[in-house]
C-alpha cells in the first residue's frame, strides 16, 4: 500500500453525529489510525436514523448515513460511564496522538476524561473539542444543531428570496465546515507538536466558523449601515446571475455573467436576439437596472432547451454554466465526479457496496484510501490487545465486567 | 507574543474570490502568506461592497474581508522576467495557492511539475471549479455554478420557486476550508518526508461532499429530496425548522426522545399557560416521544399550534423566555445582530482593525479557533496593491533600486 499523509498519527475519536464524526473521517482517509469509541448505551444518532428503508430500528450497522461520516476508522465500543472505563481509557490517551470530542460541553470533565485530566496521562496529547457554541460562554450549555449555526451565523437570514422570510438548504452547512476547521487545527497542531514537543488543547465553534462565512455583510453594517439579506440568486456584479428554466421537470441551470467579454459570448451562444443589443442591456449596471425583464428573455431561451444543453453551450463559449444537478446525476450522471472517485464503491459488511465518499480536497501523491466504516465494536478486541497492549486475560475480564458495551 | 500554530512558514497566494479563504486560514495560523497581485491589483478588489460605497480597488470590502494579515507585491506572470522572478520567490516559499483555471499554471511554465524542479518541498494547493483534471476541467464556474452542480442548490428554496442560493459565497467559504485542510495534511507529510506534492481541490466536490443525506436516499431507495422552504428532512420525515414570530423568524426543531424530552415538554407547557389549542397534551412520555412515528396529520397539529405560538411573541422575547423555560429556540440573526452577540463578545470573538489609509476602524471576527498554547488570530488588515514590494523584491531578494525601477516601468512589477 501506498504511504499515507497521516499514517502513524494515532487518534482516539469521541466524535458523533455528524459534525464530531467528520473530523475522524478526515483524519482517517488520510492514514491516521482512527479508534472510533461508542457505546450501545448510548448510541450516535446515525447509527438509529431510519433514513432508508433497508435501516431496522435494532441493528446498528444497517444506516448508510453512518458509514458516511465514519469511514476509514476502527470501531471499539465501550461505555464511558462504566467504573472500569478509565482502564481502558487511559490506555486509550497513553497510545494516542490526538483526542477529538463534540460531547456537548463539560461533559468529557464529568466523566473525568477532560483535558487536564489526559494531559496527566500524557504531556503532549492534542484534544480538539468542537461543538454549536465553543466550550465557554454564557450560552455553551444551549443545545445547538446545524440549524442553530446557521440562525445564529447570518447564514439563514442572506438566505431566500426578498419578498419571503428566511430559508436553508435541506442539507447540513455549518456540521460539514467546522470539522473541516477542527481537523485544519488537529494537524497545525500535530505539526506545532512535532516542532516544538508542546501539545494542544482546541476549541472550535460552528457559530464562529460560519460567521466568517458573511464576513462582506458584516463590514458593509459597520461601514455603510448597509444591512444586506435576502436577495434570491442575484448578486451585485453579475448579471444574469441566476437560475433559469429548462425543459423537463424541475430542471434548471444556472447561468453567471460577470464579464463584458461573458455577456457578448453569451448573447452570440444563444444566437444574437435582437433584445440583446438593446441599450437597457449593454451595460452591467443597464442589465442589474433592467434584471426582471433581462431574466424573463433568458427564461424564454433556456426553455427550448434541456438543461444539459444550455450547460454545454454556454460552456462551449466560456460563460460559466451548469446544470442544477439532483444527487441521481451526481452519482449516475457526471463524468468529472466520477473521474475524481467522489464516490468509491466499498462492500460493507451488513449494507453490501454502496459508494464512500472520499475526501474533496485530493492529495497527489499522497492519495488518500478509503475503507468501510466499522460495525459497533467491530475492532474493539483489535483495539485492545493489539493497539493498546492488552493482554487477552484482561481484555477477557473487562469484557465479562461490561466494560465494552 | 504567544506562537502561533504554524509561525514561520510562507505562502504565496496566488488567488481569486474562489481561493481567499484558504491563505486567510493560513494567515491567521501564523503562515505569512504573501499575495501575489497582476500589476494594478487583483481584479477580486473591484467586488462590491465598497468602503463608503466609494467603488476603489483600495476599498472592496469583500476583498477586505478574506484578505487579513496577507501581505501583497505585485508581479506580471505573463512575461519572462515576471516568470523568472515568481521562481525565485518559489525557491524561499513553502506553499503555492492558486485559483486559475487548470493548465494556466502549466502554460506559464510554472505548473507544479515546474516549480518542484525549482523548490521540492514545496506544496501547491489548486482551487478550481472542477479539478485539475477529466471531462469539466476546463468549465468555468462560480460560487452558483458549484452550488448547482454539486447537487446543493436544487435542496435549497420554496418548493414553489427556482432553488436558490445559499447564504453569500458559502460555496467558496467551503471550499477555502477544505483546500487549506488538503494544505496542512499536506504540510504534515512534507515534513516528515520531505516530500512535496499538488493539491488538487473542486469547487464541486467540495459542496457535493455536504450531500451524503439525500445520496444514500437515493442510492439505496431511488427517492430524490428537493427543496421544502421552511421544512427540513431529518431521517423519514420532515420537520419545520423555521419560524415566523413577530417581528422575523426563530429557528426550533423538534429532538426525539430522552434529548429532546424536556425541551419538548416545556414547550408543551407553554402552550398551555398561554390557553392555546394544544394537541402536544396528548403525548403522554415525552422521553419515548418520536416525532416520526407519529401519524403526518398529529405532527401537523402539533406544529399548527407551536405556530400559533411563536407567532404571538417577539424574536428577542421567544430566545430569552426560551433560556428561562430551557427551550432551544434560536434567533435568525441578521448580520447586524450577529455583531451584538452575546456570545461572541464574552468569547472576545471581535477585533478591531485599522485602515489608517482611510482612518477606518472596521471589527472583524478574531479567530476561526481557540487553542490554549497559541494565537492563532487575525491581527493586520488586508493588504494595499503591492504594499510589500520594496519589503519583499528589495530588502529580502536584494533587487536593486534601478532594477526595481525598471521592473515598474516595464511593467513587470
Amino acid at each position: 500500500m501506498e504511504k499515507q499523509a497521516l499514517a502513524g498519527v494515532k487518534v482516539v475519536d469521541f466524535g458523533w453525529a455528524l459534525a464530531g464524526s467528520l473530523t475522524g473521517k478526515h483524519l482517517a482517509d488520510q492514514g491516521a489510525q482512527v479508534v472510533r469509541v461508542e457505546s450501545s448505551t448510548r448510541p450516535d444518532r446515525t447509527r438509529f436514523d431510519r433514513t432508508v428503508s433497508m435501516s431496522s430500528t435494532t441493528n446498528p450497522d444497517d444506516k448508510p448515513w453512518f458509514t458516511h461520516f465514519n469511514t476509514s476508522k476502527y470501531g471499539m465500543a465501550l461505555n464511558l460511564k462504566h467504573p472500569r472505563a478509565r482502564e481502558v481509557v487511559d490506555r486509550l490517551f497513553r497510545w494516542a496522538d490526538v483526542v477529538n470530542a463534540n460531547f456537548s460541553p463539560g461533559t468529557l470533565n464529568k466523566l473525568g476524561f477532560g483535558y487536564e485530566y489526559s494531559k496527566s496521562i500524557k504531556p503532549d496529547i492534542i484534544m480538539a473539542e468542537s461543538g454549536v457554541y465553543g466550550q465557554t460562554g454564557p450560552l455553551a450549555g444551549q443545545r445547538g444543531v446545524d440549524g442553530t449555526g446557521a440562525a445564529l451565523s447570518g447564514y439563514l437570514d442572506l438566505t431566500g428570496w426578498p419578498d419571503r422570510g428566511p430559508v436553508g438548504s435541506n442539507l447540513p452547512y455549518g456540521d460539514i465546515v467546522l470539522p473541516s476547521f477542527t481537523a485544519i487545527a488537529i494537524v497545525a497542531a500535530l505539526d506545532y507538536k512535532r516542532r516544538t514537543g508542546e501539545g494542544q488543547y482546541i476549541d472550535a465553534s460552528m457559530i464562529e466558523v460560519c460567521t466568517h462565512q458573511i464576513s462582506p455583510a458584516l463590514l458593509d453594517w459597520e461601514a455603510n449601515r448597509h444591512l444586506q439579506t435576502r436577495n434570491g440568486n442575484r448578486i451585485a456584479y453579475a448579471a444574469p446571475h441566476g437560475v433559469f428554466p429548462c425543459q423537463g421537470d424541475d430542471r434548471w441551470c444556472a447561468i453567471t455573467v460577470f464579464t463584458d467579454g461573458e455577456w457578448e459570448a453569451f448573447c452570440h451562444a444563444i444566437g444574437d436576439p435582437p433584445w440583446t443589443k438593446e441599450p437597457r442591456f449593454a451595460t452591467l449596471n443597464s442589465r442589474k437596472e433592467n434584471e426582471d425583464s433581462l431574466e424573463e428573455l433568458v427564461s424564454k431561451w433556456t426553455k427550448q432547451h434541456s438543461a444539459e444543453e444550455v450547460m454545454q453551450i454556454m460552456q462551449a463559449v466560456g460563460v460559466p454554466a451548469g446544470v442544477v444537478q439532483t444527487v441521481q446525476d451526481l452519482l449516475e450522471h457526471d463524468p468529472q465526479l466520477k473521474e475524481r472517485e467522489f464516490l468509491v464503491p466499498l462492500k460493507h459488511p451488513v449494507m453490501g457496496v454502496f459508494g464512500h465518499p472520499t475526501p474533496p480536497y485530493k492529495l497527489l501523491k499522497t492519495k488518500a484510501q478509503v475503507r468501510t466504516s466499522p460495525c459497533l465494536g467491530e475492532h474493539t478486541e483489535y483495539v485492545c490487545t493489539q493497539l493498546l497492549g492488552m493482554s487477552d486475560e484482561e481484555f477477557a475480564e473487562l469484557w465479562r465486567d461490561g466494560v465494552f458495551r | 507574543m504567544a506562537d502561533s500554530l504554524l509561525g514561520g512558514f510562507r505562502a504565496l497566494d496566488l488567488t481569486d474570490e474562489k481561493g481567499f479563504v484558504c491563505g486567510k486560514i493560513l494567515a491567521a495560523l501564523g503562515v505569512e502568506v504573501i499575495k501575489v497581485e497582476r500589476p494594478g491589483g487583483d481584479p477580486a478588489r473591484g467586488i462590491p461592497p465598497f468602503l463608503h460605497n466609494t467603488p476603489d480597488p483600495e476599498k472592496s470590502l469583500y476583498w477586505f474581508a478574506f484578505n487579513t494579515d496577507k501581505q501583497s507585491i505585485t508581479l506580471n506572470l505573463q512575461v519572462n522576467q515576471g516568470q523568472d522572478l515568481f521562481r525565485k520567490l518559489v525557491e524561499k516559499v513553502d506553499f503555492v495557492l492558486e485559483s486559475f483555471a487548470a493548465g494556466y499554471m502549466n502554460s506559464l511554465g510554472l505548473g507544479y511539475e515546474a516549480l518542484k524542479l525549482v523548490n521540492p518541498r514545496i506544496i501547491m494547493t489548486s482551487i478550481t471549479p472542477f479539478g485539475q483534471k477529466g471531462p469539466y476541467a476546463q468549465y468555468k464556474g462560480s460560487d452558483l455554478i458549484a452550488s448547482a452542480m454539486g447537487g446543493v442548490l436544487l435542496t435549497t428554496g420554496d418548493p414553489d420557486r427556482p432553488p436558490v442560493r445559499e447564504g453569500l459565497d458559502s460555496i467558496y467559504f467551503h471550499a477555502g476550508a477544505a483546500a487549506a485542510l488538503g494544505t496542512v495534511i499536506a504540510h504534515y507529510h512534507r515534513e516528515i518526508s520531505g516530500e512535496g506534492q499538488q493539491v488538487d481541490v473542486s469547487l464541486q466536490e467540495t459542496t457535493a461532499s455536504r450531500t451524503s443525506t439525500n445520496l444514500v436516499i437515493w442510492e439505496f431507495d431511488k427517492r430524490l429530496l428537493k427543496r421544502s422552504g421552511n421544512v427540513r428532512v431529518l431521517g423519514a420525515r420532515s420537520f419545520q425548522w423555521i419560524w415566523q414570530c413577530k417581528d422575523g423568524y426563530v429557528h426550533w426543531q423538534y429532538i426525539r426522545g430522552q434529548v429532546g424530552a424536556a425541551t419538548n415538554r416545556a414547550l408543551s407547557k407553554w402552550i398551555d399557560e398561554d390557553g392555546l389549542e394544544n394537541p402536544l397534551n396528548k403525548v403522554t412520555n415525552w422521553e419515548e416521544f418520536d416525532p416520526a412515528a407519529i401519524s403526518r396529520e398529529e405532527l401537523d397539529a402539533h406544529q399548527e399550534s407551536i405556530a400559533r405560538l411563536f407567532l404571538n411573541y417577539a424574536k428577542k422575547e421567544l430566545t430569552e423566555e426560551g433560556l428561562k423555560r430551557e427551550i432551544d429556540i434560536t434567533p435568525i440573526d441578521c448580520p447586524a445582530d450577529v455583531l451584538e452577540s452575546h456570545q461572541l463578545k464574552a468569547r472576545d470573538y471581535w477585533v478591531d482593525l485599522e485602515h489608517p489609509e482611510s482612518g477606518s476602524t472596521l471589527t472583524y471576527p478574531k479567530y476561526f479557533f481557540l487553542s490554549n498554547q497559541t494565537e492563532n488570530f487575525v491581527k493586520r488588515r488586508a493588504p494595499l496593491i503591492g504594499e510589500h514590494n520594496e519589503d519583499i523584491y528589495v530588502k529580502e531578494m536584494g533587487l536593486s533600486s534601478t532594477e526595481s525601477t525598471t521592473f515598474k516601468k516595464t511593467g513587470v512589477i
